[in-house]
């Protein structure tokens, strides 16, 4: 806190005389509160010009609150900030883009209908024609390169996010916030990514990078602000700070190990097989499943890979039983050896089966019930029900059983499930889930918006069942993470399944190659761009 | 007439400064009606003889009249309500209340109940109608004169008695005219649907009607089609003719003054008598006004001297030989319908072109 | 200046119990200054209104006539919404279960069996039921929505009740007047005491309340269609059926909305005519959401509404109010109760528009 306050005071005095930065963006004392928890308390922050600086901290460390009141959306209770040394106060986000900030966020705000330059249009006065020629020149400048007349819902998750930041760049830019822009991305297109943003940082631009992969950012970013429950927990220089002190930083205390005792097992059972599953998605954006051939065996961790978007979605819930096509063959889907394909999700949860669905407000669980309600979803069958009739007793025991057993930190068996943070909700569905005893456990995203120390508890508990025998799928944008657990990977790409790869004998950019080989149109965009105008 | 008025409201002072102490010195009227007092219309032409009702007893009755109630169990209760608020003569003024009309006047058996257009009477319940027929049937008579396609057109509400001997007389009058006259009737089942209303009478005229008949109808709907449509057209009830200024062949008006104020001295003077009251011209109900300029003074002659017999009971509209639809004939020459017959009708007479409604 | 809602984290349970009384005040003031306006005489309007339900032994037992087939309907459709099946043809169902349920004493003009009222309540409930399930099939089968397909078959419910009774229904010695005969008293559910109109069909609505509690509280079958309406993706994820609760929902507004038209025919009405519905198919809605779509709740709105309408009917007849007046009044209470009771859940908030921003920044 102290270094901070010194770095100020320095800045105060060389800001207008330096030619290469001075303090562009500068908090001091912002606190804002919500009427449970303080988002944001006391923070003080500096941004220089042609700085690009990381905001880390895991979720619900106040990073996003911190981002929307730069970017006008949200209005502190107190502090102050400054803008090229002269106190503003910004009222909403247009207000905040006439000064020169931008702001991509995780969810594009893109009409998937509309072409890239009808989408900019949008915003943005000038002719068409005039607005293609400067998506042009901006592209080749940052190699931000995109077909302007492209539509949009053709173009892939990497190309969207280059939509995103040319449409910051069509003004007079001198700030970007980006909001986890990596989690979307295959790993061939990061480094594309950060060399766009290391150009934009050299011609004088100042980046706000929000993340919490903390290798992207000793890799990419020249300052780091790390946030830990709404305040400061640091700042540093991370090409100078090693990732374990950055971990250590963001969550206050070491990071646990993961452990797994593998034993190696011969003549597992099939729990799980997919024969040349083809799914039409009547949804025309909706990718189409082709051709699938997948299985899993008791005593593996099998993973999906892919980037987001291409059939995932799907593929979980044709398996989950969600989504029964009436095409579907009879023997598409086989659990633990039966026929499965016109089971409903509670026949195939009778069976064995569970399944964790990414989504875990509003599909695995409903907001505004109680933990003690939503045990109830899929755990009905655990004697709770007496004729249909729902035995209280029983049921808080059940919950108040999971919360003990999984570490859910909470208001007892009464909270409400939108109550819990991120990590906390994960690891009550996934507690529920296993305590149906499931032989085969399905689980998408497993630590999507998960912090570190849930994540952690979460993936140990996957190997846990793996080493107990259980068949264990997980579908995972999250490279890192099926690196870190699987057995075996394949990888998604378009509504098809890579041959079944041995995750020891692989590379993160083996699977990235998959990730985006026929299907992607990244690489083959400047060719055709270039037809194109 | 006015004498009597005279001598009752006399009987009626006398009764007051005899009972001084008592509230019963002014009579409670409540009165219940199906639909808006409108500037015409049904409850309109009920109001007004309760008006004449009220300007003969001045402050020896105070009358309380809720307008615009559905039938059903809330009308029932309304009309409970008026009870026990102390109304000791109630006029109900749809059919659609009789049954719970008749059971509360029987369990008040001092209170005195009239009710519109109902068949059921108890003691102290008399149903009451107008003999709509009599002037259907002069209006008949203009109407034969003015048609030059001889045929004539009725946009009419339910196929009840009231209304299709209504239907009878009109046809019958015309066809005293000229036997080749036919009518066409098209039910709508409502007292009060214009949109129903005005796209019948257009189908009427489609259908090459030039005189229509709004038969019942609490709208003026009917009668700007007329105008609109270039066809003469008469309803009942009360005047319409400011919506069809040209074309308005006149009215069959219903003026319930002089029962209203019979009853209401019947019932003060404690001699009130259940029965059904069916009035016509004979008794000043019936009023044929209005007259359209374009009836030929001859004919105009004719209507006065028909008029004038049906008054003084040479002459009924109902008459044999009368001959049904099927070509049968119901009543021989020399005979005439009976009154039951005609309360209970159930049969159109020859030269109406369309089936009754089974 | 544009404001929006926002929900209040902790709603005062204190205001929540305020809120009925408050909005009665509110109403009382604006009427009674309307009613200065109209020359009518404000204290007689609000004794009517309030203290003239309660004041004698026979007020009371209308209260509670009306009071029963609200209180059947809204307890039926609040199950629904619950589930977002937005049933809103009770009134259909209710005369479909009203003319099922006449059958029996049409065709059986003189039978005294003890049979014909369970037999009309059978009929009455099927009939709803059927006429229920034409939506639940239309929007299960082909998606058809269920708003306008309850909606339209009210009104052809209608044109059928208006058929029969012009036509093979018509009571034969009743002149062609659109009616059925009156009918036979082993046909009409026995009153409760003498002299009243309330009968025994009180405690239909009762007994049902108790049902739909232990449905939507005690039940996993009332939690399913709960978890239907609150989270539908969290529904087929679980694996309960979306068509069943489309079909649970209807068919037991469809059951209940047949036996309200039953007990209106059966009841007060005594025969089968064109108006037997009163409107509570409409009014059970309201009523749904003034009880906040709670079993209890709603036992309190539905209470609270007869009050009003009787209070009403009394306020035509004693204090000599116009029925427009008289709804206005109705319809004020009922505003200003949404109102307070949005404003003790919710609180105004000014939303920022462009203009104050630009003002706000100094660059």
């Amino acid at each position: 806190m102290l270094r901070v306050s010194n770095l100020q005071h320095a800045n105060a005095v060389i800001k207008p005389l330096s030619k290469h930065t001075h303090t562009l963006l500068s908090l001091r004392d912002i606190t804002k509160r919500y009427p449970s928890v303080v988002a944001n308390d006391s923070i003080n922050l500096d941004v220089h010009n042609g700085s690009i600086h990381a905001v880390l901290g895991e979720n619900g460390a106040g990073k996003s609150t911190l981002m929307k009141l730069v970017y006008g959306m949200v209005e502190a209770d107190s502090g102050t900030m400054h803008w090229d040394g002269e106190l503003v106060q910004l009222k909403n986000s247009a207000a905040a883009r006439k000064l020169g900030i931008g702001m991509v966020f995780q969810h594009f705000s893109l009409f998937e209908t509309l072409s890239v330059v009808e989408n900019i249009s949008l915003t943005m006065p000038g002719s068409r024609t005039e607005l293609a020629e400067k998506i042009k020149t901006i592209g080749e400048r940052y190699q931000l390169v995109v077909n302007p007349n492209a539509s949009v819902h053709a173009l892939s998750v990497g190309e969207r996010q280059r939509v995103e930041i040319i449409r910051c760049l069509m003004q007079d830019l001198k700030l970007l916030i980006l909001d986890e822009p990596t989690s979307v991305l295959p790993p061939q297109h990061i480094q594309s990514l950060f060399d766009a943003l290391r150009k934009l940082r050299d011609s004088g631009v100042a980046i706000l990078f929000i993340s919490h992969k903390l290798d992207e950012i000793r890799d990419l970013c020249d300052t780091a602000t790390i946030l830990r429950d709404g305040r400061v927990a640091g700042t540093v220089n991370p090409k100078e700070t090693t990732t374990k002190e950055l971990a250590t930083l963001m969550i206050g205390r070491e990071v646990p190990h993961i452990q797994s005792q593998r034993d190696t097992v011969q003549a597992a059972n099939t729990v799980l097989r997919l024969n040349k599953l083809s799914a039409k998605n009547p949804d025309p954006f909706g990718t189409s499943l082709s051709d699938i051939d997948l299985h899993v065996k008791q005593h593996e961790i099998v993973g999906i890979a892919g980037v987001s978007g291409n059939g995932q979605q799907e593929l979980s819930r044709i398996i989950s039983g969600e989504w029964r096509p009436k095409t579907l063959s009879p023997d598409a889907i086989e659990m633990f050896g039966q026929r499965v394909s016109n089971m409903d999700p509670t026949q195939r949860r009778n069976l064995g089966f569970s399944f964790v669905p990414e989504e875990r407000l509003g599909r695995g669980a409903v907001p505004p019930m109680s933990l003690n309600r939503n045990a109830l979803l899929t755990a009905f069958s655990q004697g709770i029900l007496n004729r249909g009739f729902i035995r209280k007793k029983k049921l808080s025991d059940f919950t108040d059983r999971c919360i003990a057993d999984f570490d859910v930190r909470c208001g007892g068996n009464n909270a409400i499930a939108s109550s819990l943070s991120g990590g906390n909700l994960q690891k009550y569905i996934i507690g529920r889930e296993l305590m149906l005893k499931p032989n085969l456990l399905f689980v998408a995203q497993p630590t999507w918006g998960v912090d570190i120390g849930a994540a952690t508890a979460i993936r140990q508990r996957l190997l846990d069942l793996r080493d107990q025998g259980i068949g264990v799928l997980i579908i995972s944008e999250e490279i890192e993470e099926l690196f870190e657990v699987t057995d075996r990977l394949y990888v998604i790409n378009g509504g098809k399944l890579s041959p079944s790869l041995v995750t020891a004998d692989v590379t993160p950019n083996d699977v990235g190659e998959y990730m985006i080989a026929t299907h992607s149109t990244d690489s083959a965009q400047p060719e055709a761009h270039a037809h194109g105008v | 007439m006015k004498t009597m008025s005279k001598l009752l409201t006399a009987a009626a002072l006398t009764g007051a400064l005899i009972s001084t102490t008592t509230q019963a010195d002014t009579l409670d009227i409540g009165v219940l009606l199906p639909s808006p007092i409108a500037d015409v219309g049904w409850s309109h032409a009920l109001n007004e003889g309760i008006n004449a009702v009220k300007e003969k007893y001045g402050d020896g009755v105070t009358v309380n009249v809720v307008e615009n109630i559905q039938e059903g169990p809330d009308a029932d209760r309304i009309m409970n309500k008026m009870v026990g608020d102390g109304n000791d003569f109630l006029l109900l003024g749809s059919f659609g209340y009789m049954n719970g009309g008749l059971k509360l006047a029987k369990r008040n058996p001092q209170k005195s109940f009239i009710h519109a257009s109902g068949y059921k009477t108890a003691a102290n319940f008399s149903p009451f109608t107008a003999k709509y027929y009599e002037g259907a049937y002069l209006m008949g008579m203009a109407a034969a004169e003015l048609t030059k396609t001889k045929k004539l057109g009725v946009v009419s509400a339910f196929a009840i008695p009231e209304l299709i001997s209504t239907i009878n007389g009109f046809t019958l009058g015309a066809r005293s005219i000229d036997p080749e006259i036919t009518v066409d009737v098209i039910w709508i089942n409502s007292w009060f649907d214009p949109a129903k209303a005005q796209d019948s009478a257009k189908a009427l005229l489609a259908g090459g009607a030039d005189v229509l008949f709004s038969n019942a109808q609490d709208t003026p709907s009917v009668v700007t089609v007329g105008e609109e449509g270039g066809a003469y057209v008469f309803n009942l009830n009360s005047s319409m003719k400011e919506y069809a200024p040209t074309k308005y062949l006149g009215v069959v008006k219903t003026d319930w003054a002089p029962f209203f104020v019979a009853s209401v001295d019947a019932h003060l003077a404690g001699n009130f008598e259940g029965q059904n009251q069916w009035l016509g011209m004979t008794d000043d109900v019936v009023v044929v006004e209005d007259w359209s300029d374009d009836i030929s003074a001859d004919m105009k002659a004719k209507i006065a001297a028909v008029q004038a017999d049906i008054v003084s009971g040479a002459r009924h509209v109902y008459d044999g030989p009368l001959v049904n639809q099927a070509g049968e004939e119901v009543i021989a020459a020399g005979t005439r319908l009976e009154d039951g017959a005609i309360l209970g009708i159930d049969w159109h007479v020859e030269g109406v072109n369309s089936p009754l409604p089974k | 200046m544009v404001f929006k809602l926002v929900k209040r984290e902790h709603a005062s349970q204190w205001m929540l119990l305020v809120t009925p009384l408050l909005a009665v005040l509110l109403s009382i003031v604006v009427s009674s200054l309307l009613l200065v306006i109209l020359g009518k005489p404000v204290l007689l309007t609000m004794h009517s209104f309030f203290i003239a339900p309660f004041e004698n032994f026979y007020s009371i037992t209308e209260v509670f006539l009306k009071f029963g087939p609200l209180l059947l309907i809204a307890q039926a459709l609040a199950v629904g919404f619950r589930a977002k099946v937005w049933n809103i043809g009770a009134e259909g169902q209710m005369i479909i279960g009203a003319i099922c349920a006449s059958a029996v004493p049409v065709y059986f003009v003189d039978s005294t069996s003890g049979w014909m009222l369970p037999a009309m309540a059978l009929l009455g409930a099927i009939g709803g039921m059927a006429w229920a399930g034409i939506a639940a099939f239309l929007k299960t089968r082909f998606n058809a929505n269920e708003i306008l397909v309850t909606l339209m078959l009210s009104a052809i419910a209608l044109q059928l009740l208006y058929y029969l009774l012009l036509g093979p229904w018509k009571d034969p010695m009743g002149f062609n007047f659109p009616q059925t005969v009156m009918f036979q008293d082993e046909a009409l559910f026995a009153p409760l005491f003498s002299g009243v109109r309330l009968n025994t069909s009180i405690f239909i609505p009762i007994a049902f309340t108790i049902a739909v509690w232990l449905l939507m509280e005690k039940h996993f079958a009332g939690f399913k269609l709960e978890v239907g309406g609150q989270a539908p993706d969290a529904a087929t994820y679980a694996g309960f059926s979306a068509k069943k609760a489309v079909w649970v929902s209807l068919l037991l507004a469809g059951f209940a909305a047949g036996i309200a038209g039953m007990s209106e025919v059966a009841g007060p009405i005594g025969q089968l005519q064109r108006s037997v519905t009163s409107g509570y198919g409409y009014a059970g809605i309201i009523v749904a959401y003034l009880g906040a779509l709670h079993p209890i709740g709603i036992v309190f709105a539905a209470f609270f509404l007869a009050v009003l309408q009787i209070g009403g009917d009394v306020a035509l007849v004693s204090a000599d109010l116009p029925i427009s007046a008289v709804q206005v009044f109705q319809g004020l209470l009922l505003i200003f109760y949404l109102s307070v009771y949005t404003l003790v859940n919710y609180r105004l908030q000014p939303a920022r528009t462009e203009k104050t921003a630009s003002q706000g920044v100094s660059s």
